[in-house]
């Protein structure tokens, strides 16, 4: 199990982001300063943990 | 707060959709909390302190959609939408077969499993006509027919990709003449809540590919054929595609989807798709509307 990281950062330009409370394991978040949407992979009282957001696949949509 | 009331939201990932519809489940008293597929283990092993009340499906993914949707059903979890509705929204070649057997206005649809059969069915139907993989999405892979040069590009570039055929069916329609939009109506329960007009010069109308967007009202029209798919369907949470026929002037129900994107539209039209859906969801579990 890795430990939530306080203050996690951008995994393409290393901005900090800010932990927000109402975040959720799963919830879709974007780097101001880059764009690169990541996903919530944890979350805890002690911060959060994020991964790049997955690619689009073929059978994703609508 | 007793299991009776425990809502899973079951998702691939919390887009801003997903978001807002655990808050507005929330917002009407239930105990909501996202499913993601490595937790289904977990739930339907039952170590989840009882089954939920119900599960809300809003896979990005279809395989997941279902194959989660179909696991909590057999694990004795109630499904919005249920997995047969599913599993025919999201196969084109499934709707309209049950178009065709309800009689719910729909283009000509064949169905083909071989290049022959696209060939054979192009001719029949005239051209334009239009092929569309039967589980595409976003207009991906839909190729409108011009002339016989067309079909034999396509076929030609599908062939060398798939020999074998693994690709079929897919489904050719006749091309529908439209007048530069289709419709798109948000159905919750039975109730169509909203509809929007997707404008575009591109031939297809999809958001992803730039349509534009504006409300329209629901007409007595509109709020007919939506009756008729939920008759087919059974009450639930869809995006009903309609597109009018300019030579016929008729209303056609195009496709019917089980998970309808709403984020950018509930706020550009004002109507609180993710509030309106919440309220069903309670409603179904005999829980007291929100004050």
């Amino acid at each position: 199990m890795t430990t939530a990281i306080a203050a996690p950062k951008c995994l393409v330009c290393d901005t900090e982001f800010e932990v927000q409370d109402d975040w959720e394991k799963g919830e879709i978040t974007e780097c101001t300063a880059c764009g690169q949407e990541h996903e919530v992979v944890e979350k805890s009282a002690a911060g959060a943990r994020l991964d790049l957001a997955p690619e689009v696949e073929e059978d994703w949509g609508e | 707060m007793t299991t009776a009331e425990q809502v899973l939201l079951s998702v691939t990932m919390l887009r801003p959709e997903e978001k807002l519809l655990l808050g507005a489940l929330r917002a009407e008293g239930l105990t909501a909390r996202p499913l993601l597929m490595e937790d289904l283990a977990e739930v339907v092993a039952g170590r989840t302190g009882g089954p939920p009340a119900l599960a809300v499906i809003r896979n990005l993914s279809h395989r997941d959609a279902v194959s989660v949707s179909r696991r909590l059903e057999y694990a004795g979890v109630t499904t919005l939408n249920r997995s047969s509705v599913i599993e025919a929204c999201n196969d084109k070649g499934l709707q309209s077969l049950l178009f065709a057997r309800h009689g719910i206005p729909h283009p000509v649809t064949r169905h083909a499993f071989s290049y022959d059969q696209v060939r054979s069915a192009v001719d029949e139907l005239g051209m334009p006509a239009v092929v569309k993989p039967v589980s595409g999405s976003w207009g991906r892979g839909v190729t409108k027919m011009a002339n016989a040069e067309c079909v034999e590009a396509w076929a030609g570039g599908r062939e060398s990709a798939d020999a074998t055929g693994k690709l079929f069916p897919v489904v050719v329609q006749a091309y529908v003449d439209k007048p530069g939009h289709d419709l798109r109506v948000v159905v919750v329960g039975r109730t169509p809540v909203v509809a929007i007009q997707r404008v575009s010069e591109d031939w297809r109308t999809n958001t992803h590919l730039g349509a534009r967007v504006q409300r329209v009202e629901v007409t007595a029209e509109i709020d007919k054929l939506c009756q008729q798919v939920v008759d087919v369907l059974g009450p639930g949470f869809y995006g009903v595609d309609l597109v009018e026929d300019r030579v016929a002037g008729e209303l056609l129900v195009l496709e019917v989807n089980a998970n309808p994107e709403f984020a950018k539209s509930s706020a550009m039209h004002g109507v609180d798709v993710a509030g309106l859906y919440a309220a069903y969801v309670a409603e179904q579990l005999g829980v007291p509307a929100a004050a």
